[in-house]
């Protein structure tokens, strides 16, 4: 299904490639190259229309993680790298986002740990890896090199950069050869301007994914659809500076009152649909990569995009 | 004390005998650059003698390359040196450094080599070296002396020692040559990318002591070609090396090479960021205002010596906040001044064009316009936080200090708020605003190849572009071409880049078919033409930072204009704020345009429709203020007669009155061919 195209754009969407199979230097049993889009998501001629990826989040601390998501899941988020493994031969999602949680605790120390546990992770699947790593300055120059280099070759999305704090992502990225989330608050003029920064202080536009921020459903999401809107707009009306693939995240959809206050067999059905239902519309704003972390949301999400993009061709590079 | 040009020649002889003397294989492990330093001049893998040779020859004798080969040649020989030397670093390592350099945990590089006179002075340079974030590389008998003083080295505390002679340093330079392969994009066998970039990137630096021989001086003098600053602490006399004391040298080296311990936070009250420049303060929300008509208030950038410059010294002259009551207007002069070694006067107007930019990133500041018209205020909710008029001040040389960190050194700001002292140092300031207009008088559009643009205000009027000519300013009456120009010098991927004129599609109406083009795509789509010399087809877009407005009335076959300063009704119907509301944020509107003073002046204000003798109105101030330059243009053409048929608002502000006046004095608009 695709719609008509109302608009006669001049821009276009830059790609980026995201994880390195093994003809190109890494070990992931498949790689993604997404952008190109000449129009809207699902308007348009169907040639450039990518089909939207979705990704398992993950973390290596449960103990800072959504509650619905540890139960279901058991004993199973004790083994980070196990975690990954069953997301993948279970859910099948596209790509798995791993959160580094251990860094967010208090005088965080283990910095050895963090090469450990990903390339425990790198080992047990063979998708593409997005990395989050710190989120505190002080440590983030040490997270962030660990991380660049414990999955050097690989290709991986190294989250997240901030106006305030890019550099030791953007480091990581030119070191190590990755590409990287930069991340503005629901706003078009500093997710451009954040790009120019980067730009400045040398990373490539092709290795840059923009995350607009995004509330959950119903707490704010619509603001979030309207900034993607404008900034694919822009991007479809020239503006080089934006044209980058989206990459979107709702995880406030786990802890809203509708999903606090369902009953308890209503939980994970509550939860993932909610999930589901701002993911897809996140899609529709024109996300190419959109990230659940309950499992049940991936099978739904796959259905709907399947119902809009049909065909997987050309997504893997 | 050695003679640094006899050396060099003398070093170079040696070292190529060294190099005709090499033989067997060499090569470094653990890195995919070959001998990066060679690989990077020629593109090509040197693996054994002859290949080294070869290489030395297509370098025209390159130092370097000789240094490089001879070094590789010496450890396949022999292997590595002992710790604590690292000789070679792998490629590995260099990711970290990298990573560092990037992420800003370093600043930047030094070398030390040579014999320092003791352990004191030069264990005192590398700590010196390692406060200001440096990593720091040995070579030579530094190593030993600096072990004797109980100063701990190791690539953990930011001193390397490379190896045991001088010439070891080579290894310093091909770090520099596989960081630029490895971050700056450069390819291998590309050596004049290499050269720029490790002179615009590389933050590196060199400290000589004394006791090198020829072989080693030819060596380090051949870094300055990478734009690498050669300091001396004596021994050493000619060639371009810097004498330096062991006090001074760390800052000198720091300071020639620009490399700057940033200033991060603002220490004011209030927010201070970009995602604040497009909000307002309303008259409800504001504590007290500058300028905007009520009062004189203007701003001036200026050059100054370093000596007179006190890096951060804020100077408020006049009443503080609290000496007014809420909703007060004070005047206000913003002087800010300058220093810096790479700083132009040519770049002042440029750079004063940011005060505006920076005083609206704060959160509780607002500013509009710009030279002797601007227009400040500060809200009621900073104020009650704490912000003062001093505060203005920090904010603006933070800003500069940040923004501009290669090009300045120091910034301090003088804030004028007592009415006497503005109003003389306003005189002065207009005069300075007279020179920097004179400066581009006698350049005509047809003389360039190159207009610039300016998209500075896109932040409040997304799709606004300004086309900047040497004949039509821009509308903020702020930047001209020239400023465009060094602007475009100053930051290459900033508001204001060159615009290609192209095919001239029609010059009378001035459209250019680069213009065009640029416009389109800068107005991300929103403009298809824009026709610079004509306000009824295709004109400029307005932002809102316009002087004067130009209207055209219809009745009068004729157009009008008023300025900011100009508070009453115009014969149009309405007031200045009014017609700004209708025709700003980026749009373009046929029969308006936002145009400069100096625009009124120019031979192409008002081309496409006949010439200045469309001019039916404007303020009487605005007359005044422009009349010896006006009546000069006339006259030149024998028009003079022409200057008492334009109206002000002392012969009316009404459309039938304005065209009573018309024809009682014959004006030229009305027997012109119809606009519409
Ligand atoms: S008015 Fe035009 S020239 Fe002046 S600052 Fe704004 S965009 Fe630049």
């Amino acid at each position: 299904m695709t719609l008509q195209t109302q608009n006669i754009w001049n821009g276009r969407i830059g790609t980026v490639t995201i994880g390195a199979d093994r003809a190109h230097g890494g070990t992931r049993t498949l790689q993604y190259t997404l952008g190109g889009e000449q129009d809207l998501a699902a308007v348009g001629p169907g040639a450039t229309q990518q089909r939207p990826l979705i990704a398992a989040e993950i973390c290596d601390d449960p103990g800072i993680w959504s509650p619905i998501v540890n139960t279901f899941m058991g004993d199973t988020v004790n083994d980070t790298a196990g975690w990954a493994g069953t997301m993948e031969s279970e859910y099948h999602p596209d790509i798995v986002r791993l959160h580094l949680t251990s860094t967010r605790k208090r005088n965080f120390k283990d910095f050895s740990g963090i090469p450990e546990t990903v390339s425990g992770v790198l080992k047990s699947t063979g998708l593409p890896l997005i990395i989050e790593g710190s989120n505190d300055p002080s440590i983030d120059s040490e997270v962030y090199q660990k991380c660049g280099e414990a999955s050097s070759g690989e290709r991986v999305l190294l989250g997240t950069a901030e106006a305030g704090r890019y550099r030791s992502i953007a480091a990581a990225a030119m070191a190590y050869n990755h590409c990287i989330i930069a991340q503005s608050p629901i706003d078009i003029n500093l997710a451009k301007q954040l790009n120019i920064l980067l730009k400045e202080i040398g990373v490539p536009y092709d290795r840059i994914l923009i995350d607009p921020y995004t509330g959950a459903l119903g707490y704010g999401f619509e603001y979030s659809y309207s900034v993607m809107e404008r900034i694919r707009y822009a991007a479809l009306k020239g503006d080089q500076d934006l044209a980058m693939t989206m990459i979107s995240a709702a995880p406030d959809s786990l802890n809203i009152r509708e999903v606090r206050e369902a009953r308890d067999d209503e939980t994970d059905r509550t939860a993932a649909t909610w999930e589901f239902y701002t993911a897809f519309s996140a899609v529709i704003a024109g996300a190419s990569i959109v990230c659940v972390r309950h499992p049940l949301a991936i099978p739904l999400l796959k259905s709907a995009i399947d119902s809009i993009w049909p065909h997987s061709a050309g997504r893997e590079a | 004390m050695k003679n640094v040009e006899a050396s060099i020649k003398s070093g170079n002889e040696s070292l190529k005998t060294k190099i005709s003397e090499l033989a067997g294989d060499l090569g470094y492990e653990e890195t995919a650059y070959h001998l990066p330093v060679t690989y990077a001049l020629t593109g090509n893998a040197v693996k054994n003698a002859d290949d080294a040779r070869s290489a030395y020859q297509r370098t025209g004798e390159n130092p370097f390359v000789a240094c490089e080969c001879y070094t590789a040649s010496v450890t396949a020989e022999n292997g590595k040196e002992p710790a604590p030397f690292t000789g070679f670093l792998p490629d590995a390592d260099l990711r970290k450094m990298g990573y560092s350099l990037v992420d800003g945990s370093i600043l930047g590089l030094a070398l030390v080599a040579g014999s320092p006179p003791g352990a004191d002075v030069v264990a005192g340079i590398c700590r010196e070296l390692q406060e200001k974030y440096m990593l720091t590389f040995l070579a030579g008998d530094v190593v030993g002396t600096l072990a004797g003083s109980g100063v701990k080295v190791g690539a953990e505390y930011r001193l390397v020692p490379l190896g045991s002679t001088p010439l070891r340093g080579i290894h310093f330079v091909d770090i520099i040559a596989r960081v630029a392969m490895m971050f700056g994009g450069v390819s291998p066998g590309d050596p004049d990318r290499l050269i720029s970039y490790a002179r615009e990137r590389a933050k590196a630096i060199v400290i000589v002591f004394p006791g090198l021989n020829d072989e080693e001086i030819a060596f380090i003098d051949a870094l300055s070609i990478l734009g690498i600053p050669i300091l001396s602490m004596g021994g050493y006399e000619g060639g371009n090396w810097h004498l330096a004391t062991p006090e001074n040298v760390v800052r000198e080296g720091m300071d020639q090479k620009g490399i700057k311990v940033t200033v991060t936070a603002i220490p004011i009250p209030m927010g201070c960021s970009p995602a604040f420049e497009g909000k307002s303060i309303r008259k409800e929300e504001m504590h007290v205002e500058f300028g905007g008509g009520r009062t004189p208030a203007f701003e001036l950038l200026r050059v100054r010596p370093a000596a007179d410059v006190t890096d951060g010294k804020i100077t408020v002259i006049g009443p503080e906040i609290e000496d007014v009551p809420q909703g007060s207007a004070l005047p206000l002069g913003i002087i800010v001044e300058v220093a810096g070694s790479a700083m132009k006067k040519e770049y002042e107007p440029v750079l004063e064009r940011r005060i505006h930019n920076f005083v609206n990133y704060g959160e509780g500041s607002w500013h509009v316009a710009q030279r002797d018209l601007v227009w400040v205020r500060l809200s009621k909710e900073a104020v009650s936080k704490g912000v003062h008029i001093r505060h203005i001040g920090t904010l603006i040389a933070a800003k500069f200090r940040i923004d501009f960190p290669n090009l300045l050194d120091a910034v301090q700001v003088t804030l004028i708020t007592d009415e006497q002292k503005v109003k003389s140092a306003l005189l002065e300031a207009q005069k300075v605003y007279r020179e920097r207009d004179q400066r581009i008088k006698d350049l005509r559009d047809t003389d360039v190849d190159l207009f610039y643009s300016c998209t500075l205000c896109q932040t409040f009027a997304p799709n606004h572009v300004c086309i900047i000519t040497p004949e039509r300013p821009a509308l903020c009456g702020a930047i001209t071409w020239l400023d465009g120009k060094t602007a475009f010098e100053i930051s290459p991927s900033g508001a204001n880049q060159p615009v290609p004129k192209g095919e001239v599609i029609d010059a009378t109406t001035g459209e250019f078919e680069g213009v065009n083009r640029f416009v389109k795509k800068a107005s991300h789509g929103e403009v298809e033409r824009c026709c610079l010399y004509s306000i009824m087809e295709n004109p400029m877009t307005a932002c809102g930072c316009f002087e004067c407005i130009a209207v055209m009335l219809p009745e009068t076959n004729g157009f009008m204009i008023v300025t900011r300063e100009f508070k009453g009704l115009t014969p149009s119907g309405m007031t200045f704020s009014t017609l700004a509301g209708t025709i700003g944020g980026g749009a373009q509107t046929p029969g308006f345009a936002g145009v400069s003073k100096n625009f009124i002046l120019s031979d192409r204000f008002l081309q496409a429709e006949g010439g200045i003798e469309r001019l039916v109105w404007m303020p009487g101030q605005l007359k005044e203020e422009l009349s010896e330059r006006l009546l000069k243009k006339l006259s030149d053409s024998g028009r003079q007669e022409f200057f008492d048929r334009i109206a002000d608002e002392t012969v009316t502000t009404t459309i039938e009155d304005l065209m009573d006046f018309l024809a009682k004095v014959h004006h030229p608009a009305l027997d012109m061919p119809a606009l519409i």
